[in-house]
């Protein structure tokens, strides 16, 4: 019984290839549904390849590698073994289900039990019905007919740049030794040359932080002029180089389908309180898919501030509703250039959040923040409630008065979010909470706010961003900081990564916490 | 209903324009009957000066308090000197940084002065208070008692001490919100 539906199998050309290979001989009756791919290894197909099968339309992925201890290099058969599962434990949380993607171990003798497990797969598919995910290519209609370089350049006056150099001089990139230079992209695009090479790369390199609008004399907004500049590169068969093989910008693209429905805040731990109805949402954000997909190397617990945060609106007797089917914000979408499935998403979110019935939304993270209260009415999109950033609430319940706080030990270095502290202009707003927190002693710092975490939208990471890092980190350590406070989870996770060079060993490991979490540790009523 | 409410501190505090306030938005904001007395004397010239306010459902036959149910103290002389007269059950509400009780007994406490000092003038204590007032002891409505502050304040500072008077209400609510949470025993975040 042909179909439709489409089953992508990767095999690994090793151990179960042999079995495949006898089936095709016997001329057996392989399901017409699967599509194989030879690869070399199992243990070598990421987490975001396995996902970007889904994201171009499949209705289920098969990995199939040889069985534990016959792997040709070793590790191939555990490392399947652990993408597959932290895949799937991310396709559960939003709402793909984690059927549609399974692992199978084979030995070269084993064809019929091959045979047995790809056409039980194909009939648990069948079941299943289509994938909800809408194919990228069926949607993303080719942007071609935006603004020219030259018209991006004209509308945010770039043409203003003096050519001083100020904001290289003060680029956390450039300062970390790579050959980089706000002024040289915007003279380059000037100059009509925007389609070099060279000029794509630096587009894409750049952390978008804000430290060069915050020099510059002429006021160019050069975060605005790259993000337009990666829309135009987007619609332009730009080869986009986005970190972890553009897993994250395949998972929000993928949820830009309306049909799916994630399933958010299953494993919420009892003592919290929320409801079904009532004026104040809270919106989380994307820190449980982080926490899964970097589990093995990082092991972030970026889930943590969600929860503390529940706990401090529950502290001050705030039950928030919870949008069960909550869908990322799209904040790295528009940053990394596409536009068109941000504003898709945006739609989504709004009429989710409009029918919530909420008049306040409150969320901890910055860039959601940021991006439902900036960039969707820039987008058009006008939410019908009130956008609160947690510091925001937390500030207006203490200063209410009745709340003290057990003081934090040991001296702090803060680490800003770009999107609240230099977009937004809040830098005080949470060294006014810390304040509160550490008793007098000062933070450590050197010129608020502080530098980049190294990264934004998942785009560009290298080595001089893991540079620039390293020496943020010893800077804080040698001025006497003990301990980290962040105010967003992508801090969190990229300076971890950065503690995490095996060739420094112990030397950069610091303690680290969000902010939210130092408050909710800390805060007691009087 | 009986509720007999003593008010001290230093002449200027504003004591008994705070009980003035009181007074009035129960007579006429809540449809209360009220009384108010106010101590002159030695006290008009700084010392320990108070005011005393009756608000009831009925006639008053006495304006005068012997021992008040409700006691309010701005200055430690007016605590000293009122305190002992205060009844076992009655509640007790102090300017917490001017004001040191001197035994355990449970009380209210607010830094109305360093309040209202943050909001700009320190002139506005006494309203910081009466809100508070208002919010822990409900002898007044809300809106009963701000429309008297709006009404009995002088023009172009209304906003201001609209202000205050929240600034109270709202320091009172967080206080009865941090007592319930510890007395379920709920007293930190993550304890």
């Amino acid at each position: 019984m042909p179909t439709d539906f489409k089953i992508v199998l990767f095999l690994c050309n090793w151990g179960p290839h042999v079995a495949y290979q006898t089936l095709q001989d016997q001329r057996a009756d392989i399901p017409v549904e699967i599509k194989m791919v030879r690869i070399p290894c199992s243990g070598r197909i990421t987490k975001a390849l396995l996902f970007k099968a889904f994201e171009m339309g499949a209705d289920g992925v098969l990995l199939i590698g040889c069985q534990s201890g016959t792997c040709r290099y070793g590790t191939g058969t555990a490392a399947a073994l652990e993408n597959t599962e932290d895949t799937r434990r991310i396709m559960e949380l939003m709402g793909l289900g984690q059927e549609r993607l399974q692992l199978g171990n084979f030995l070269p003798d084993q064809p019929e039990a091959l045979l047995a497990f790809l056409q039980r797969f194909t009939e648990q598919i069948r079941r299943m019905g289509k994938s909800p995910i809408v194919p990228a290519a069926n949607t993303t209609a080719p942007a071609a007919g935006g603004p020219s370089p030259e018209a991006i350049a004209a509308g945010l006056d770039v043409f203003a740049c003096q050519d001083c150099g100020k904001c290289t001089s003060a680029c956390p990139l450039a300062l970390a030794g790579k050959s980089f230079s706000p002024r040289f992209v915007a003279a380059e695009v000037i100059a009509g040359r925007a389609q070099r090479p060279e000029v794509r790369a630096a587009v894409n390199a750049c952390l978008t932080c804000g430290t060069c609008y915050e020099r510059c004399p002429s006021a160019v907004n050069f975060p605005e002029f790259i993000k337009a500049m990666r829309h135009y590169y987007q619609g332009h068969e730009l080869t986009p180089a986005p970190a972890h093989g553009g897993f994250f910008q395949s998972m929000m693209r993928a949820m830009t389908a309306e049909a799916l429905v994630p399933r958010r805040w299953q494993e919420l731990p009892d003592n919290i309180r929320v409801r079904a109805q009532g004026p104040i949402l809270f919106y989380g954000g994307c820190a449980s898919y982080f926490d899964i997909f970097f589990r093995k190397f990082l092991n972030p617990q970026t889930g943590h501030i969600l929860e503390d945060s529940l706990r401090l609106l529950n502290f001050f007797d705030v039950e928030p509703v919870l949008l069960t089917d909550e869908r990322c914000c799209g904040h790295d979408l528009l940053w990394s250039g596409d536009r068109e499935n941000f504003q898709r998403l945006a739609a989504l979110n709004a009429r989710a959040i409009a029918a919530s019935g909420a008049e306040e939304l409150i969320t901890a993270c910055p860039e959601c923040w940021h991006a439902l209260s900036q960039e969707y009415p820039r987008h058009g999109v006008t939410l019908p409630v009130k956008i609160t950033h947690m510091h925001e609430f937390l500030e207006r319940e203490i200063a209410k008065g009745a709340v003290a706080f057990k003081s934090v030990e040991g001296r702090i270095a803060f680490q800003d979010a770009c999107r609240q502290s230099r977009f937004n202009g809040q830098a005080e707003l949470p060294r006014k909470l810390l304040g509160r927190l550490t008793n007098g002693t000062p933070l450590v710092e050197s010129g608020a706010p502080s530098v980049c975490c190294g990264n934004s939208a998942w785009t560009g990471c290298d080595a001089f961003s893991k540079r620039m890092q390293v020496q943020h980190i010893e800077r804080a350590k040698a001025a006497g900081g003990e301990m980290i406070v962040t105010a967003c989870p992508k801090c969190q996770i990229h300076l971890g990564c950065a503690m995490e060079d095996v060739m420094r060993g112990e030397e950069l490991k610091m303690e680290m916490m969000d902010l939210t979490s130092v408050i909710a540790r800390s805060i007691y009523w009087e | 209903m009986y509720k007999q409410i003593t008010i001290t501190g230093f002449g200027g505090q504003g004591v008994v324009l705070a009980g003035r306030i009181v007074g009035q938005a129960a007579a006429i904001g809540d449809s209360l009957e009220s009384t108010l007395v106010q101590s002159y004397g030695p006290e008009s010239r700084g010392g320990a000066c108070s005011a005393q306010v009756t608000i009831a459902d009925g006639p008053i036959y006495f304006p005068y308090i012997q021992n008040p149910d409700i006691l309010v103290c701005m200055s430690q002389s007016g605590y000293d000197k009122q305190y002992p007269s205060l009844k076992k059950e009655g509640v007790l509400i102090v300017e917490q940084d001017l004001v040191k009780p001197t035994d355990g007994r449970d009380h209210f406490a607010i830094p109305c002065t360093r309040f209202a000092e943050e909001l700009g003038n320190k002139m506005m204590a006494n309203i910081i208070m009466v809100g508070f007032l208002a919010a822990i002891t409900e002898a007044v409505s809300l809106d009963a008692a701000r429309a008297t502050v709006a009404e009995s304040v002088p023009k172009g500072t209304v906003e201001k001490n609209l202000k205050a008077f929240d600034r109270g209400w709202e320091f009172a609510q967080a206080t009865l919100k941090g007592r319930r949470h510890k007395a379920a025993g709920q007293i930190g975040v993550v304890a």
